[in-house]
């Protein structure tokens, strides 16, 4: 029982930061047809800005949780900053063109690698914990903080599938995901609903940054360590699909997870990419994939 | 026309003799190392200390080789400690820049990449990498500078058990790369050796972000002692930071830990209790004061004491410096002759090349083992062996 519990611990908190990083990443290529590289380098900027500013304000007698929080949104806000200048001087001239934006976009992450490494310098970091303590459960046992990630990034997942499914600009990308020519015929104007969805996406990456600043060690390179797992997700769970994306992120996760207890965690990771290779032989578009 | 022609040629011809002979009063000496991910502070440390030993030497006048002065000049490029961006850096240094002398190589596969090129093209270089299979008859040009599993993993054991004598089991946990890969059978023969039964071996990819799955995988079997190889501090201190929220506290093993700092900063109290075999205690009174001077250099640039992996670029500058004196040459091959023979200089007094029992050839570094733990969030040095070899050799003088 135990040892189920403690399985089942893992999968959840392994579930919500993989979550967090794929849900972007998706909608990305949902609504703009890109695969987006940098997207881990968005993510990447949130942490490293956070661990460059929690120190500094907690070295100004400002409370951690206190600094945590200013030094998240100043992070977020310069994200997002980021995300709109790559946008309209990149993203926006490749959009629905997969190989000039896979260039682009493979090219604009060993970019900005280079200079968060000249920045932030190469010395991994990890921050002070947020929420300190364990919580043991029926023999199992999990951190507080990543607890309470855990049930965080369930709720922003639900508030991602609500807001795609129930609002007007829900609606709006999931008919440019569709078919975007059909539709700008109906008078949805593409071009700012493609604005919209990238910084949607590149506001989600910020979010996962700030929320897995406490827990993860953070260096010039955590957008690319992230990026692989966030990207096999969304492989599995469709490209495009918020539901896929989650479904991806769960699916690796108890790969890493259990097949990494029953077996060995290097053949945990061999086992996804299996893995990956056999959704998309059975289904090329993955999980949840429609178009 | 013909006599402005021939001015303009011969004027050209001079600056580019000029020019060269100006380039050749200075050595451009290259390094492999990680300089960003979970390992950077071993990379930056050692193209710093690499720094240091040449401003050291070039302030003092230079290299003296056939009557002529000659600077020293660090290169260094980012393996990111994998295969395909050392095959990169081999490639940039060898073939690019030309570099005839490498002073500091971390990873032993991008070492394997590094000295794909290095032997056949003239190239001496000294690595840190532990891989046993670098060195030998068929890599006359490989020196290592400090110390490998070979030389440690013996005696920190020893120490260990001699301190928990109750350790019966252990598990094991290494990289999965080519350094992890030739620890783990070492790691393996040394705990049997000394009776205590391995019962797990796993591996791990470089970039791991969750660490949740392999500290359940760790306790599986309830060890005595957990191994962690050659994880580097920042991924050693999850595991940490795991295995203390698994509420698992037996005797914690680092044989490549270096510091306390980013073991401490990462794992919190969970590092508390870890042997480390590759660290030292620089600003204590053990350590000789060029050690002292640049263990404070490290910490005002870099928050991290000094550890033998990065001090090791500064010993392999000095041993090349004396050899080219001592050999009157530059030709790399002249020197890695001469290596074996001198007795030098280095940050821990002076020192030889040896170990031809183990390796077929005397062509690793004699330093100090220096066992150390983690206590109360600090590195205390426990022990420290010196070579029978060197005892030896320096009794002798020769």
């Amino acid at each position: 029982m135990a040892l189920f519990v403690q399985l089942l611990l893992n999968t959840l908190q392994i579930s919500a930061s993989y979550i967090l990083f794929s849900l972007g990443l998706t909608l990305i290529f949902g609504v703009m047809k890109v695969i987006n590289f940098a997207h881990g380098e968005f993510f990447g900027l949130c942490l490293l800005l956070i661990s460059v500013l929690v120190p500094l304000l907690t070295a100004n007698q400002l409370p951690l949780a206190s600094a945590y929080a200013l030094a998240a949104i100043v992070a977020m806000i310069a994200t997002l900053i980021l995300g709109a200048v790559l946008y309209q001087f990149a993203f926006k001239k490749f959009q629905r063109d997969m190989i000039g934006s896979f260039v682009m976009s493979v090219g604009l992450s060993l970019l900005l690698e280079g200079l968060f490494l000249q920045f932030f310098g190469g010395v991994p970091v990890k921050l002070p914990d947020l929420i300190p303590g364990n919580i043991r459960f029926l023999g199992g046992a999990i951190t507080t903080q990543r607890l309470v990630l855990t049930g965080v990034s369930i709720v922003i997942a639900i508030s991602m599938c609500w807001l795609i499914a129930s609002t007007k600009l829900g609606k709006a990308l999931r008919a440019v995901a569709e078919d975007y020519e059909a539709a700008t015929l109906q008078g949805i104007p593409y071009r700012r609903i493609a604005l919209y969805g990238f910084l949607l996406a590149t506001f989600l990456a910020a979010i996962a940054g700030a929320l897995l600043s406490p827990l993860t060690v953070i260096s010039a390179s955590v957008g690319s360590d992230y990026l692989m797992k966030g990207f096999i997700a969304i492989v599995i769970g469709g490209l495009g699909s918020i539901p896929g994306s989650i479904i991806g992120s769960v699916l690796i996760a108890v790969i890493e997870s259990v097949g990494g207890y029953y077996f060995d965690p290097s053949w945990a990771t061999l086992g996804m990419f299996v893995i990956t290779m056999l959704v998309l032989l059975i289904r090329p578009k993955g999980i949840m994939g429609n178009g | 026309m013909k006599l402005f022609s021939k001015l303009l040629i011969s004027a050209a011809l001079g600056l580019s003799i000029a020019h060269t002979a100006s380039a050749q009063e200075v050595i451009k000496l290259g390094i492999s190392a990680p300089m960003s991910g979970s390992a950077a502070v071993w990379g930056l440390g050692m193209d710093w200390a690499a720094k240091q030993a040449a401003d050291q030497v070039n302030k003092s006048g230079g290299v003296t080789v056939g009557g002529k002065k000659y600077k020293f000049e660090i290169v260094t490029y980012d393996n990111k400690y994998n295969a395909a961006e050392g095959t990169k850096v081999a490639q940039n240094l060898v073939n690019r820049d030309k570099i005839k002398y490498i002073v500091g190589g971390i990873g032993t596969a991008p070492i394997q990449a590094l000295q794909s090129l290095s032997e056949k093209n003239n190239v001496i270089i000294f690595i840190s990498a532990w891989g046993k299979s670098l060195k030998g008859k068929e890599f006359p040009l490989t020196f290592t500078q400090s110390n490998t599993p070979f030389e440690i993993l013996g005696p920190l054991y020893k120490y260990v058990l001699a301190k928990h004598a109750n350790v019966k089991t252990v598990a094991l946990i290494n990289a999965n790369d080519a350094s992890g890969k030739e620890v783990e059978l070492v790691s393996q023969q040394v705990w049997a050796d000394l009776g205590v039964k391995v019962i797990s071996s796993s591996f791990y990819e470089r970039g791991t972000t969750q660490f949740q799955p392999i500290a359940a995988k760790l306790t599986e079997q309830k060890p005595d002692a957990i191994d962690m190889g050659v994880a580097p501090p920042a991924d050693a201190g999850m595991i940490l930071k795991e295995l203390g929220v698994l509420g698992w506290n037996g005797v914690k093993v680092l044989p490549v830990g270096t510091s306390a700092t980013q073991l401490v900063q990462i794992g919190g109290d969970a590092a508390n209790g870890t042997y480390m075999g590759y660290a030292g205690d620089y600003a204590s009174s053990l350590a000789t004061p060029m050690q002292q001077d640049l263990n404070k250099g490290m910490l005002a640039n870099f928050k991290e004491p000094l550890n033998p992996l990065q001090v090791s670029s500064y010993d392999s500058v000095m041993a090349l410096k004396a050899a080219m004196e001592t050999s009157n040459s530059l030709d790399p091959k002249v020197i890695a002759q001469t290596l074996p023979k001198i007795i030098f200089e280095t940050s821990y007094g002076k020192t030889v090349f040896g170990s031809e029992a183990i390796y077929g050839v005397p062509q690793q570094m004699q330093v100090p083992i220096m066992i150390t733990q983690v206590q109360d969030g600090k590195m205390v040095e426990l022990a420290r062996v010196i070579p029978e070899e060197l005892k030896t050799r320096l009794a002798a003088g020769k």
